[in-house]
């Protein structure tokens, strides 16, 4: 339809100037003038509609890719998230898929529009003049073939050029990024003087890759410029000798940039395409299967251990409440066994815990305490029966039932009072300084609105909000099991004993608390301790990996 | 309506911030004028060649001797290829003057942070408003090459084009002129009032929607234990229509304006036609002249069209500029040392520090951050600095190595550290930082900026002390890379890299901030004994911020921080 309004826009404005030049008066040319107006009103809406079709097919296949690798997510979560970092993740949908815009929304239509209309102008001229349709159709797969041509001869050069430039062009980002760093030292006044020569050097590597790049457009533009020329004399020629109508002539020369124009501008496109399918593949990528390997813990090493566990106590004191008899324990555990890939990390855990006490869970790193509580949480694949209050439940299940704090505070962004509230349909205000109070999180102004990925507060800070949280869950929710991994490591002295006497009150209301801890504090406090170990031959030789396992994102947060 | 208001009066005020951003990215016309001419050459060669082939053409019906026709014939080869050379040279010559332009911007936002770095920036506390600053400033290279060049380009050759038709039939050069400025006012009121608003949702939608992927995935775990899968899944859903909505209108304001310009061209075509009618028949100009009349605006309308693209570019190109001139101040603030006229040195010999009622606040806050402290100092005291978070111990070590000002005495050697350079005090009081910055390089140039003149022993030798000997031997030597952003390395070995060239320095206050704040809690304490004990010697007095517990035997004094008062 596009083209064939071109086409007819061509056709008819030649017609009425023929009719001017031929004397016809102006009245009597109303018809082709008026088709020319159509035409001109046909292209101007087909134009605009391509347009706005192609970006919102691009925008709805974006999407539509999004949302499946969230599905993915959630589907094999853990396996997946294990495998890939969320930092990764985030970048291959957010900026990697718009790569795709340049390949869905131009670069596609463009080809479709391309193989469509340029036969249908190809056509037109043949039947029009076969001289210059035949010109058309000899230059016209001059264009791919020397694209093809210079692409594969630029290709190896770029290849080299494009590493070199993605390194340089980190170093303005290196030297803002370290600035206080370099200040710490007194370098900071040099770096102009770098800046200034790694974008030099930037300059003149990008600008030895574009002369390459450039050639490919310098080829599009010449073709189908010599073409132009080519066709204008010819028919300049012809016209001389009369084989030819200056009607058809002027059609002939308006509409012959018009074949060469959608393949220009796939040409143009090209470099966009490329991009997008690399987008594309890692999106692909990501949706495949990953090999299976259960983590919960961010940090936890990935060396396996037998978990030899030493149980102080299977029970504690009754619970505090009088008035709320608990004759079933808490959380039971019978057999439990957790696997990571081959490994063995729980190997036949069993106990139970009353209500009312306080249990830590101790041993060194790797020992599997994060992913106990990742099995009981129903978040970590696990063998064995897991019981709350005397009966068992499934894995699904068992979060709605638990508060659980992590490791990392892994606070959402939003307003303070709905970061401590998550997960609730409605937020309890009263509650909420409660929960803030209970956790020693009460320096926290209520009015903080925390960044995206809960950035805005220190580190001891967002710990206790995390606290704060799952008390605000373990009210709310009346869970019986509260489940705390590490909770006052990024805490002082004081601010610890606070949260220990939180715990120790939190138990005594008729709940369970579990708290991995390596504080001696934590575990003075505790009613109960089971003791996760590492098989001997481990624990000793644990030098060699000392700190290796820390989650190099660490290095980013906590600024102040 | 008031919005609207808001938002003029506040771009007035950005206007004198804006400015000076705005001029370093423009190259100088020295350098800059061969692009732009190049530029008029390639487009002006465009029209003529349609300008030269339909007047050939035309006048060839007439069917005259071809030698007649030599001179057009030449004209139209000539201008073929002129219009492929002239624009491949200008692409490059004004990728070539933008890239060097953006050399001297890059320096210029340089040397505008020095100043108030790394304290003073707004809000760049956040890692990743410097990334998003960067990008600004790469962003912007399209002024000279997206915005200058194609608005001059246009203007100049169709300016010409409309003066040369005026000069052949001045009715057609006003139906002309007409013609493409009602399209373009249109096309930039169509654009203003679909796109504009499209486009600026559209950067802060991308964005929202990047955190809330981010976060849901990074948070997925807790996320589904606290039960609040589902609900953050639906606000990605829905961000994502949002973005997918203006995405839309973004490219039906695009569509609409091809179209425009489809039409305008059109349109201008037949009213030439029109008026050029009576102006042939009354012999005037000849058919080959009509042709060429009626048929160059098409040409010239092409070149047009590139001006919505242009002014959509500069909207971009003064966000980046806004945002550039927001995030660095252009005076330093209040809450920042400044470089004293007469700068003494520290004096030489034992080196003791002293502050009384040191107090600190922070650029753009009204509440005090730290104090007021007291404490004193000397060669071989190792300080612990204890507290709840909130106390100011960050603020502290700050104002100690005088990132920020301060209120209160300050004592270094017993001279007022205001009188001398703060690069001077830094040579003396070295922090060891809680997220140490490691540049993309080998172990060896991460060490090596500290102290540049340090044999390859030295620096072995320092990395021993600091328990990263075998470490390095196993990766490689010295020349083993880190990473960007220290990606190789874990929390505690770039916590032991930042000790090991404070320690190159040999300066004798050094400063530990919470050195275990990216440590797995079980390696925490151990990391701490070892960095105390390496960095431990009799003329070297430490002060280690740490909420990890010391012990006694590596403190020989604590200071407790309460909350500021004040």
């Amino acid at each position: 339809m596009h083209t064939l309004s071109i086409i007819a826009f061509c056709w008819f404005a030649a017609q009425s100037i023929v009719g001017v030049i031929d004397g016809v008066p102006i009245e009597q040319l109303g018809g082709p003038i008026i088709a020319t107006a159509v035409s001109i009103a046909v292209r101007a809406s087909t134009q605009a509609l391509l347009d706005a079709l192609a970006v919102r097919g691009a925008a709805m296949v974006k999407s539509q890719l999004r949302r499946r690798v969230i599905s993915a997510v959630d589907a094999g979560g853990q396996r997946l998230l294990g495998s890939t970092s969320s930092a990764r993740l985030a970048t291959v949908l957010g900026p990697g898929l718009d790569a795709l815009d340049g390949y869905i929304g131009r670069y596609l239509p463009q080809l479709i529009l391309t193989v469509v209309a340029t036969p249908l102008i190809v056509t037109a001229l043949l039947l029009a003049d076969p001289v210059t349709g035949i010109t058309v159709i000899v230059t016209l797969p001059i264009i791919p073939v020397f694209m093809v041509l210079i692409g594969m001869a630029t290709q190896a050069v770029q290849r080299r050029q494009w590493q070199h430039l993605g390194t340089l062009s980190q170093g303005f980002l290196e030297v803002v990024q370290g600035l206080s760093t370099l200040m710490v030292f007194g370098r900071q006044h040099r770096q102009a003087e770098r800046i200034a020569d790694v974008t030099e050097q930037y300059r003149r590597r990008t600008m030895s890759v574009l002369r390459l790049s450039f050639v490919s457009g310098f080829t599009l533009e010449l073709a189908a410029s010599l073409s132009v020329a080519l066709v204008a004399v010819s028919v300049g020629i012809r016209l001389i000798d009369g084989d030819l109508g200056l009607a058809l002539g002027l059609f002939v020369l308006v509409l012959v940039p018009e074949a060469y124009l959608p393949l220009r501008q796939v040409g143009a496109q090209f470099h966009a395409a490329s991009e997008g399918i690399a987008a594309a593949d890692d999106v692909l990528e990501l949706l495949e299967p990953a090999p299976p390997t259960a983590s919960i813990g961010h940090s936890s090493p990935v060396h396996a251990g037998r978990a030899a566990t030493t149980d102080r106590s299977t029970g504690s004191a009754a619970p505090a409440r009088a008035d709320e008899p608990q004759p079933l324990p808490a959380l039971s555990l019978r057999g439990l066994t957790v696997r990571r890939g081959e490994r063995v990390i729980i190997d036949r855990l069993s106990g139970e815990w009353m209500p009312g006490t306080v249990l830590a869970i101790t041993g060194p790193s790797g020992a599997g305490k994060t992913s106990l509580l990742g099995a009981v949480l129903g978040l970590v694949d696990a063998e064995g029966d897991i019981e709350l209050d005397g009966a068992p439940v499934a894995a699904a299940d068992r979060a709605s039932r638990i508060a659980w704090a992590g490791q990392r505070p892994d606070l959402t962004g939003g307003a303070l009072d709905s970061v401590v509230a998550l997960g609730a349909v409605r937020v309890d205000s009263a509650l909420v300084s409660r929960s803030l109070q209970w956790a020693a999180a009460d320096d926290v102004p209520r009015d903080t609105e925390l960044g995206a990925a809960g950035e805005g507060l220190s580190g001891g800070q967002a710990q206790r909000v995390a606290l704060a949280r799952a008390h605000y869950r373990a009210v709310e929710r009346s869970s019986r099991v509260v489940l705390l991994d590490e909770p006052t490591s990024a805490l002082d002295a004081a601010t610890e004993a606070r949260v220990i006497a939180a715990i120790r009150a939190l138990a005594d209301d008729g709940r369970l608390v579990v708290v991995v801890t390596h504080r001696r504090a934590v575990m003075a406090a505790a009613d109960a301790e089971l003791v996760l170990d590492l098989p001997p031959e481990h624990s000793a030789l644990d030098l060699g990996g000392r700190d290796s396992e820390a989650p190099p994102v660490a290095l980013a947060r906590g600024q102040r | 309506m008031s919005a609207r208001v808001e938002r003029d009066s506040a771009a007035a005020v950005d206007r004198e911030m804006r400015r000076p951003v705005l001029r370093a990215s423009v190259p100088p016309i020295r350098a800059f004028w061969p692009a732009l001419a190049l530029g008029v050459l390639a487009s002006g060669s465009a029209v003529a060649l349609l300008a030269t082939s339909s007047w050939l053409i035309a006048r060839a019906a007439e069917q005259p001797p071809i030698l007649f026709l030599g001179f057009a014939i030449v004209g139209v080869r000539a201008f073929a290829l002129g219009r492929a050379v002239f624009r491949y040279l200008e692409r490059l010559v004004a990728h070539d003057a933008a890239f060097r332009a953006l050399g001297t911007l890059r320096v210029s936002v340089f040397r505008r942070l020095l100043p108030v770095a790394p304290d003073g920036l707004n809000g760049v506390r956040r890692g990743d408003l410097l990334t998003a600053l960067v990008r600004d400033v790469d962003a912007l290279q399209d002024l000279p090459l997206r915005v200058l060049q194609p608005i001059v380009t246009a203007l100049v050759v169709s300016g010409l084009a409309v003066v040369g038709i005026w000069w052949v039939s001045p009715a057609a050069g006003l139906v002309v002129l007409a013609g493409l400025s009602i399209t373009t006012v249109a096309a930039a009121a169509v654009m203003a009032a679909l796109s504009r608003d499209a486009d600026a949702r559209i950067a802060p939608l991308r964005g929202q929607l990047a955190d809330a992927v981010l976060e849901y995935l990074s948070r997925w775990e807790t996320l589904r234990a606290f039960g609040a899968d589902a609900e953050r899944r639906e606000r990605v859903v829905e961000l994502d229509a949002q973005l997918r909505h203006a995405q839309t209108r973004q490219s039906a304001a695009a569509g609409s304006v091809a179209a425009l310009f489809t039409l305008g061209a059109g349109a201008t075509l037949l009213a030439v036609l029109v008026v050029t009618e009576p102006v042939f028949l009354s012999g005037s100009i000849t058919a080959p002249v009509l042709a060429l009349l009626v048929l160059v605006p098409l040409a010239v309308f092409e070149l047009v069209a590139a001006l919505p693209g242009a002014l959509s570019a500069w909207w971009r190109v003064r966000a980046s500029a806004d945002r550039i001139a927001t995030i660095v101040p252009a005076s330093t603030p209040s809450e920042l040392p400044t470089v004293p006229t007469k700068p003494v040195a520290v004096p030489d010999g034992p080196l003791t520090l002293r502050l009384r009622g040191v107090t600190a606040r922070w650029p753009g806050e009204s509440r005090r951050a730290v104090g007021p402290v007291d404490l004193d100092l000397a060669p071989g005291d190792r300080l612990v600095v204890e507290g709840s978070s909130g106390a100011g111990k960050t603020t502290l070590a700050h104002v100690l190595v005088r990132f920020l000002d301060h209120g209160g005495e300050y004592l270094l050697g017993g001279v007022d550290a205001r009188t001398m350079h703060p690069d001077e005090v830094r040579r003396h009081v070295v922090l060891c930082e809680q997220s140490p910055h490691l540049f993309d390089e080998s172990i060896r140039q991460n060490l090596l900026f500290a102290h540049d003149t340090a044999t390859d022993d030295e620096l072995l030798g320092v990395l021993d002390r600091v328990g990263l000997g075998e470490w390095c031997r196993t990766r490689g030597g010295l020349d083993a890379p880190v990473g960007e952003r220290g990606r190789l390395v874990s929390g505690g070995e770039a916590q032991r890299i930042a000790l090991a060239r404070a320690l190159l320095t040999d300066a004798p206050v050094l400063v530990l901030d919470e050195p275990t704040a990216s440590v797995d809690p079980d390696r925490a304490q151990s990391l701490l004994d070892e960095l105390l004990g390496a960095a431990a010697a009799p003329d070297r007095a430490i002060i280690v911020i740490s909420h990890t517990p010391v012990a006694d035997r590596l403190a020989t004094s604590r200071l407790h921080l309460a909350a500021p008062r004040g």
